[in-house]
């Protein structure tokens, strides 16, 4: 039985964003689902924060812009990371872990 | 590269807003479609599927203004239209935008004005190479001198330029005028003596010819010229051909070698020049007897220097005070006493930045720009206030509008925004208009401070400190008037201001209106009384007790000199010309004088009186002046006792004098003066022949207004020693002065045709000579003037706009029998709490302020009680006018009108 759907923590859709196309180049919708679905139904994305995110990270050169067939053989827009995003999301996912140990042992405490 | 990035894609965005919009549309719709097929895959039917999609999505417009809110670009496509919206809202109240802006300009342009004048002439970096180590050479003699002197005789400057140890490119300069004439009504031309060096050592080039150099300024050298560009222009119009020939200075050719380049005006702030020189020509056009460059007492020269390469500040002072002995004891003035000529042996040079120099016009004017620059700033401040209340009472008309955008969704941020953005148009349209208000009134003020003898010249062209300025205070007044109204109106409680119920806003926040009048009260009573004080102390210098009359004087200064008028002949020609005068028609009476009063030149000596008691010190300081029988009654300075000059005193006869009541009672006291003998002071040892006082005549000012009563002894011309190289005429006249002049050229012409004449009025020289004053009252009353009326206007709109907002309160208070008088005196109660406040704090703001104007002021303490106080009376009277006015018009609302206004 899945959780019911939360809100994300603040903060972190960029980095979820970057972290699904760290494994492949996905299109909007694909990378709403594939959050979810690897949050086992916790996160639900709408695109009302989806996109603003794209724009953000597409803004900050993490991540580009690409044309290709979708899985339903229509042209769709792609997003790929470059390699400052790559490394934007190495640093980002240190950080987070980081911060969730500290989290952890002030809750454990 | 990322910022880049973002820059290009949102330029583009910007610029190509379709096809952005189009693109998040695609976007959209293939999200869309690709949610819709993996609900249906999940087994959905597909009208469910679309739906649920449609729900999950919500608005596409939502969607994309979340995206657009993630841009840069998008703050300034709001601005824009924030612009936009600001510009249809104003056009709809063009009444009220042409006040508001026509306030600003004036208010912006009296600063933008008042601020380009002060960064000409104090902040401005010199248009020559390296301005910042340019180095300003002074002289301090340890006995005299609390700060160096920065004037040299020449034979000083000799020393100092063949001792090049501690300076490289020495150099000097001087102001002067010459004359263009050759004869006839003078044509002065600004001329500037220079050094062979000058141009070099500030590293300036020719625009066309060459530049003077060493080799031009060589004792006993033939007269060349270098013109400035302005000049050229003007006077050549800018042919290269002028240069090979020659023009004419005091009736002496000079060969013009060059032209100097464009913008290049010397190196002295406020000045300017038509023609450089150099140094040695000046022995061409002084006589024989007076050889500025030998003089030892002549001091006409400035010195400036570079550093030499690798030398501090200090190491420069101590190798200039190792060489000041030689210099200073090889040049020491042959005819001054014992003591003097010792001092001058200690006198030590030193050099400072050029940069920090002040002196001339920057001491005359730096001052009174900076108490200017205050008051249009303080003025600039009252009608931001008056904007303020103004924006407030009309946004309580825009209530209705704005509870509608908050209604619908807007932010309070985004219309505080909105409201700032319409402030923000009108600051900078009024700083636009504002700045040609500038360009006007600068240039207007520049000519005013001019006087004949100084042409202020000042670079006014706006340069990029002076935008930076005036956009600096349009962005701060536009703020400083906008941010209390957008906050106060965009505080709205919803409902009760949609249905356009007019008490919607707390009456508490009305009453901020009352304390902004209040600060405006105390903020003009300080300008009020800062104009006050200019206003008497011009006064009281205007209306000194003079010793003469001034109206209807013409005077007219000639140099026989140039006129090659041979020494002997000098005092028979001045007394043709003055016989010749005297019978032109509209001509009272003439006289001639080697000085005027108040010229600004002067002559004065020690001088010992045969009175066991006499003055000593400085008090023995006597002016003297060389007259022809007619001068006192040209001026109309009454002789109080003994007899005037006449034909018996001649060169051969016995030394008289006529000496002011201030000499005579200082130099013999109680006894009879007329009889005295006095004595000017030896000079190198020889005595002077005894002085025999014939007559007395009444105080005069000599050299100034502003100078305590002088000691005065007047000679006969026909004693004077030396050659009376100029002369100056004095006419009283029947009808306008200035309207003589054609038939007096031509009387002094029957004389002798080469004598430049240059006319000007006795009371021009005397205003002339208060000339800081008189701009001052002009400018403090005028800006003193308009905070008043700006004042009151705030204080009148705000108590009518309160008592309109009232009238319900006093039509019931009148239904219940309340009388008017008790209505008037109700809201007269109010603002009288208002007003004490404004008054007290206005009077200490003055009291603690006014100390920066003590060196401004003539006669008068700054702190002057009756200043001060008819100030608050004029301003206590004005405010009870104009709250009266809105006061008795609450008292004559009629009950019934108020409470069916509902």
């Amino acid at each position: 039985m899945p959780d019911q759907p939360t809100e994300l923590v603040q903060g972190t859709l960029d980095m979820l964003i970057l972290k699904v196309l760290a494994l492949q180049p996905m299109h909007g919708y694909g990378i709403a689902s594939r959050i979810e679905q690897m949050s086992a139904g916790t996160f639900h994305v709408n695109p009302g924060s989806l996109f603003p995110a794209f724009r953000r990270l597409e803004r900050a050169g993490w991540i580009e812009p690409e044309w290709k067939e979708s899985e339903t053989s229509r042209r769709a827009k792609y997003y790929r990371l470059t390699s400052s995003g790559r490394k934007q999301f190495k640093a980002e996912t240190a950080a987070w872990g980081r911060q969730i140990a500290a989290i952890a042992r002030i809750l454990e405490a | 590269m990322s910022l880049l990035k973002s820059f290009t894609a949102g330029l583009r965005s910007l610029f190509r807003r379709r096809q952005a919009d189009h693109e998040m549309d695609d976007d959209l719709r293939q999200f869309l479609e690709a949610s819709v097929e993996d609900k249906i895959r999940r087994g959905m039917n597909r009208n469910d599927a679309i739906r649920a999609a449609r729900v999950e999505m919500g608005s596409f417009e939502s969607v994309k203004d979340g995206i657009r809110s993630a841009s840069w670009e998008t703050g300034l496509e709001s601005f824009g239209r924030d612009l936009r919206h600001s510009v249809r809202v104003l056009r709809t109240n063009a009444g009220f935008s042409i006040v508001v802006i026509l306030t600003l300009a004036l208010g912006i342009g009296a600063n933008t004005a008042i601020f380009s004048l002060f960064d000409a002439l104090m902040l401005r970096a010199l248009p020559i190479e390296r301005p910042q180590e340019l180095l300003r050479i002074g002289r301090l003699n340890p006995h005299y001198d609390s700060e160096p002197n920065p004037t040299f005789t020449n034979p000083l400057w000799e020393q100092i330029r063949d001792r090049p140890e501690a300076l490289s490119n020495a150099f000097a300069w001087s102001n002067d005028r010459l004359d263009l004439s050759q004869g006839g009504a003078v044509q002065y031309a600004n001329t500037l003596w220079v050094s062979g060096d000058y141009f070099r050592a500030l590293g300036i080039r020719p625009a066309a010819g060459r530049l003077l150099t060493t080799g031009d300024d060589r004792r006993g050298c033939a007269p060349t010229a270098v013109l400035s560009n302005a000049f050229w222009q003007q006077r050549f119009g800018g042919d290269e051909r002028a240069i090979g020939s020659s023009i004419t200075l005091n009736n002496h050719a000079f060969q013009l070698v060059g032209v100097a380049p464009r913008g290049f005006s010397g190196i002295t702030v406020g000045r300017s020049f038509d023609v450089a020189v150099p140094l040695c020509a000046a022995d061409v056009i002084d006589s024989p007897q007076t050889r500025r460059l030998d003089i030892r007492a002549w001091w006409w020269l400035n010195i400036a220097a570079r550093p030499k390469p690798g030398f501090s500040p200090a190491q420069i002072n101590a190798s200039l005070a190792a060489i000041s002995p030689q210099v200073f004891g090889a040049v020491v003035p042959q005819n001054w006493d014992p003591q003097g000529r010792r001092n001058f042996v200690k006198s030590l040079l030193s050099a400072e930045p050029a940069s920090d120099i002040t002196g001339g016009i920057r001491t005359q004017f730096g001052q009174p720009l900076r108490v200017l620059l205050a008051i249009v700033g303080v003025v600039l401040l009252i009608a931001c206030a008056n904007i303020a209340s103004l924006m407030m009472a009309r946004s309580s008309n825009r209530r209705k509008e704005i509870a509608v955008r908050l209604a619908l969704g807007a932010s309070r941020a985004r219309l505080i925004r909105q409201l700032l953005a319409e402030s923000l148009l009108l600051s900078f349209a009024g700083a636009v208009l504002g700045t040609f208000v500038a360009r006007w009134a600068s240039a207007l003020l520049v000519r005013y401070i001019s006087t004949t003898r100084n042409q202020v010249f000042l670079d006014l062209s706006i340069d990029g400190r002076v935008l930076a300025f005036t956009a600096a205070i349009a962005t701060l007044t536009g703020i400083l008037f906008g941010i209390l109204p957008a906050f106060r109106s965009t505080h709205v409680s919803l409902s009760p201001a949609m249905k356009g119920d007019a008490d919607a806003t707390p009456t508490r926040r009305l009453h901020s209106g009352k304390w902004i009048v209040s600060a405006q009260i105390a903020l003009s009573l300080a300008l009020v009384a800062a104009a006050g004080l200019f206003l008497r102390s011009f006064v009281k210098l205007a209306s000194l007790e003079i010793g003469f009359q001034q109206d209807n004087v013409l005077i007219i200064n000639t140099n026989l000199q140039t006129a090659k008028v041979p020494v002997a002949a000098r005092l028979s020609t001045a007394d043709a010309i003055e016989s010749r005068l005297r019978a032109v028609p509209g001509v009272l009476s003439a006289a001639h004088s080697w000085n005027t009063p108040v010229s600004g030149y002067g002559w004065n000596d020690y001088v010992g009186s045969d009175t066991p008691d006499g003055p000593s010190g400085e008090d023995r300081l006597v002016w003297f002046n060389f007259i022809s029988p007619g001068y006192f009654e040209t001026l109309r300075t009454s002789l109080l006792s003994g007899r005037n000059f006449n034909a018996h005193d001649t060169p051969e006869s016995q030394k008289v004098a006529i000496v002011s009541a201030t000499f005579a009672r200082k130099f013999f006291r109680n006894r009879d003066p007329i009889g005295g003998i006095f004595y000017i002071d030896p000079k190198a040892g020889k005595a002077n022949a005894p002085i025999l006082v014939v007559g007395v005549v009444k105080d005069s000012k000599y050299e100034s207004l502003r100078e305590e009563t002088a000691s005065i002894a007047f000679y006969p011309l026909s004693q004077i020693p030396g050659n009376a190289e100029t002369m100056s005429f004095e006419l009283r006249t029947a009808v306008s002065p200035l309207s003589l002049v054609g038939p007096i050229q031509s009387a002094v012409g029957e004389v002798n045709k080469a004598i430049p004449l240059d006319f000007r009025t006795l009371s021009r020289q005397l205003e002339d000579n208060i000339v800081t004053e008189r701009v001052l009252a002009l400018l403090s009353t005028f800006f003193g003037g308009l905070a008043l009326l700006l004042a009151m206007v705030g204080l009148y709109g705000t108590l009518s706009y309160l008592v309109a907002r009232r009238q319900k309160e006093f039509g019931v208070r009148m239904a219940l029998g309340a009388r008017p008088g008790f209505i008037v005196s109700l809201v007269m109660r109010d603002i009288a709490i208002v007003l004490a406040a404004g008054l007290g704090a206005g009077i200490a703001i003055s009291l603690s302020s006014v100390g920066v104007l003590r060196k401004l002021l003539f006669g008068l303490a700054p702190r002057d009680a009756v200043t001060i106080t008819s100030t608050v009376i004029l301003l206590a009277a004005v405010a009870i006018v104009a709250a009266w006015l809105p006061a008795r018009r609450a008292g004559r609302i009629d009950p019934m009108v108020a409470l069916r206004h509902e």
